[in-house]
C-alpha cells in the first residue's frame, strides 16, 4: 500500500508540476473569502469601540487567518469532479483498476495541499502584518491543532464522497453541492466566528457537522478555546468522521451496482 | 442600431428555448439561486446583529448594496460569462473566422452571443433585494431615482470593459481561463462595500478590477450619498474603460490567424 501511494504521490506531483501558475490562483479562493469577512468584522467591531463579545480587531484577524489556512488545508473539491466521471462514464476505467478510486482522489487533495501551503503562508504573513493579528495559541493548541485539522479534512474529504456518491443515483448533484456549500456558508465559521452566530445558528452549526470541518480547528489554532473544550470539541469531529465513514461505504457499495456507465 | 437589437432578441430567445427544453434542471437552478441569495442576506443579518451601522452602511443601505451585487453578478452570468467562455474557445480552436466573416461588428456578435438564462432570476433577486432596502431608506428623491440606472449601467459597462481586456490576451496566450477565474475570485469581495477593505486591496477592487465601484457606486446613488460630480465621474470612467477596452480588443485581433492559416 504504501509503495502504491509513493508511485501515485510522484505521478501526481509532475502531473501538478505543469500547473503552477493555475495552483497560485486556485489558492486565492480559499483566501479572499475570509479576507472579505474580516475586513466586514473589523469595520462592526470598530463601529462598536473595537469589540464584539470576545473578540477585537486583532482577534478577528487571527481568526480569519487561520480559518484561511483551516480552509485550505481540510477542503477537497471532490464532488464536482465525480459527478462529470460518473455522466461521462469515465468512471469505468477508474472502477476496473484494482485500486478503490478514492485512493486517487486523496493523493490528488494531498498533492494540491502542498504545492498551495507555501504562496499561501506567504499571502497569510501579509494579511496579519496588514491587521495585526494577534494569536493567543499555546503550544498545548498546537499540539491540539494536528490532529483536529487532520479530524477536518477527513470529515470534508468523506462527505465530500457521500454527496458525490449520490451520482450514481441523479446526475444533479451540483444542486445538492450548492445547498450543502451554502449551508457550509452560514455554519462552517466563514460569515462569522461560530461563537459570534446567532444563538439558534450556533446550535445547529455544532449540531451538524458544518463546524467542524472549519471553525473548530479555526478556533484551536488561533488560541480561542481552552483545552478542555477543544478536546470536548474534537469528539464531536471524531463523531462525525465516524458517521460519515460508515456513510462512505455503505452507499459506495449500493451505488457501485446501481451504476451503468453511460454508454455501456 | 435596430439591427443589432434585433439581432440581440435572436440571440437570447434561441438560448431561452434550448433552456426551456430542461425544465427540472430549470427549476432547480432557480432554486440554488434562491438558497445562495438568502444565505447571502442571512450573512449581513449576522453581522447587523451586532451593530446598526457599518462604515456608515445601515442595513437598508447594505440591503441595496447586496441587491446591487447579485444585480451586477446576474448581468456577468447572464451574457458576458458563456459568451466570453465561447469567444475564447473560438480562438483556440479557429473558428472565429465565422464571426469575423459576419457583415455585423465581430465584437458585439462574439461579446453578446450566449445568454445563459438562469442569471435572469439572480438578477431579478438582486432587485427585490434593493427594493427591501429602499423601504427602509426614508425617502428616495428625483436626482436619486434617475442616477441609480445610469449608476447600474455604468457598472455593467466597467465589468464589460474588464472582461473583454482580460479576454484579448487569449489572441496571444490562448489558455487564458485563469484570468478569468482570478476575476469570479475577486468578483465576491464585491458582497461589502468597497471602503471596508484595506488599502491595497482596496485599489486592486476599485482600479485593476473595478468590481468595487461596479457595486458600490449604484448603491450609494440610491442610497443618496453621491453628488452629480461622483455621477459624472462614474460615466466619464466607464465610458473610457468601455472605449480603451474596444481599442485593445481590436488590437488583438489582428494577432489573430485562423484556423488553418
Amino acid at each position: 500500500m504504501i509503495s502504491t501511494y509513493r508511485a501515485l504521490l510522484v505521478a501526481q506531483i509532475q502531473s501538478a508540476a505543469q500547473y503552477r501558475v493555475q495552483s497560485i490562483l486556485w489558492m486565492l479562493f480559499s483566501v479572499i473569502r475570509p479576507v472579505i469577512f474580516l475586513a466586514a468584522w473589523v469595520a462592526v467591531a470598530n463601529s462598536q469601540g473595537g469589540q464584539i463579545g470576545a473578540y477585537d480587531v486583532r482577534d478577528f484577524a487571527a481568526y480569519y487567518i487561520a480559518l484561511s489556512l483551516v480552509s485550505n488545508l481540510a477542503t477537497s473539491w471532490n464532488a464536482y469532479e465525480f459527478e462529470f466521471e460518473v455522466r461521462m462514464g469515465r468512471l469505468s476505467p477508474k472502477l476496473l483498476r484494482p485500486l478503490h478510486p478514492i485512493h486517487y482522489s486523496v493523493v490528488e487533495n494531498l498533492v494540491w495541499k502542498l504545492t498551495t501551503i507555501i504562496p499561501l503562508s506567504i499571502v497569510l504573513v501579509f494579511i496579519a502584518l496588514t491587521f495585526d493579528a494577534r494569536f493567543r495559541t499555546t503550544p498545548t493548541h498546537l499540539l491540539l491543532f494536528v490532529p483536529s485539522v487532520l479530524l477536518a479534512g477527513s470529515l470534508a474529504f468523506l462527505s465530500g464522497w457521500v454527496l458525490a456518491t449520490l451520482a450514481f443515483w441523479t446526475t444533479r448533484v451540483h444542486a445538492v453541492s450548492t445547498f450543502w456549500d451554502r449551508a457550509a456558508f452560514i455554519f462552517a465559521g466563514q460569515i462569522a466566528p461560530l461563537a459570534l452566530l446567532p444563538g439558534p445558528l450556533q446550535a445547529i452549526s455544532l449540531a451538524l457537522p458544518f463546524g467542524y470541518i472549519l471553525g473548530v480547528p479555526a478556533e484551536i489554532l488561533r488560541g480561542g478555546v481552552s483545552v478542555t473544550t477543544a478536546l470536548e470539541l474534537m469528539v464531536g469531529q471524531v463523531f462525525w468522521v465516524v458517521v460519515f465513514y460508515v456513510a462512505f461505504q455503505r452507499v459506495w457499495r449500493v451505488g457501485v451496482r446501481q451504476y451503468s456507465a453511460v454508454g455501456a | 442600431m435596430i439591427r443589432y437589437a434585433r439581432l440581440l432578441r435572436l440571440f437570447f430567445r434561441t438560448e431561452l428555448q434550448y433552456e426551456l427544453e430542461y425544465r427540472l434542471n430549470l427549476i432547480l437552478e432557480i432554486l440554488q439561486t434562491v438558497v445562495v441569495t438568502a444565505t447571502s442576506v442571512g450573512a449581513v443579518l449576522v453581522l447587523f446583529s451586532y451593530t446598526t451601522v457599518l462604515n456608515g452602511w445601515d442595513l437598508g443601505a447594505m440591503l441595496v448594496l447586496l441587491g446591487c451585487f447579485y444585480l451586477v453578478q446576474g448581468f456577468g452570468e447572464l451574457v458576458l460569462q458563456p459568451s466570453f467562455e465561447k469567444f475564447m474557445e473560438h480562438v483556440r480552436l479557429g473558428t472565429l473566422d465565422f464571426a469575423l466573416l459576419k457583415p455585423a461588428s465581430a465584437q458585439f456578435l462574439v461579446t453578446l452571443r450566449h445568454f445563459q438564462v438562469v442569471a435572469l432570476a439572480q438578477m431579478a433577486l438582486g432587485a427585490i433585494v434593493v427594493a427591501v432596502g429602499l423601504g427602509r431608506i426614508p425617502s428616495v428623491g428625483a436626482f436619486e431615482a434617475i442616477g441609480f440606472p445610469i449608476a447600474l449601467v455604468c457598472g455593467f459597462a466597467l465589468i464589460y470593459a474588464l472582461l473583454l481586456a482580460l479576454s484579448t490576451f487569449a489572441f496571444w496566450f490562448v489558455r487564458v481561463d485563469n484570468l478569468m477565474a482570478l476575476y469570479w475570485s475577486f468578483m465576491d469581495a464585491g458582497r461589502f462595500p468597497v471602503d471596508v477593505y484595506p488599502g491595497w486591496l482596496r485599489v486592486t477592487l476599485s482600479s485593476a478590477v473595478p468590481i468595487g465601484v461596479a457595486v458600490t457606486v449604484p448603491a450609494q446613488m440610491i442610497a443618496g450619498r453621491l453628488d452629480a460630480i461622483g455621477l459624472g465621474f462614474l460615466v466619464v470612467g466607464s465610458a473610457t474603460a468601455f472605449y480603451l477596452a474596444s481599442r485593445f480588443w481590436r488590437l488583438g485581433l489582428r494577432s489573430y490567424t485562423g484556423a488553418s492559416a
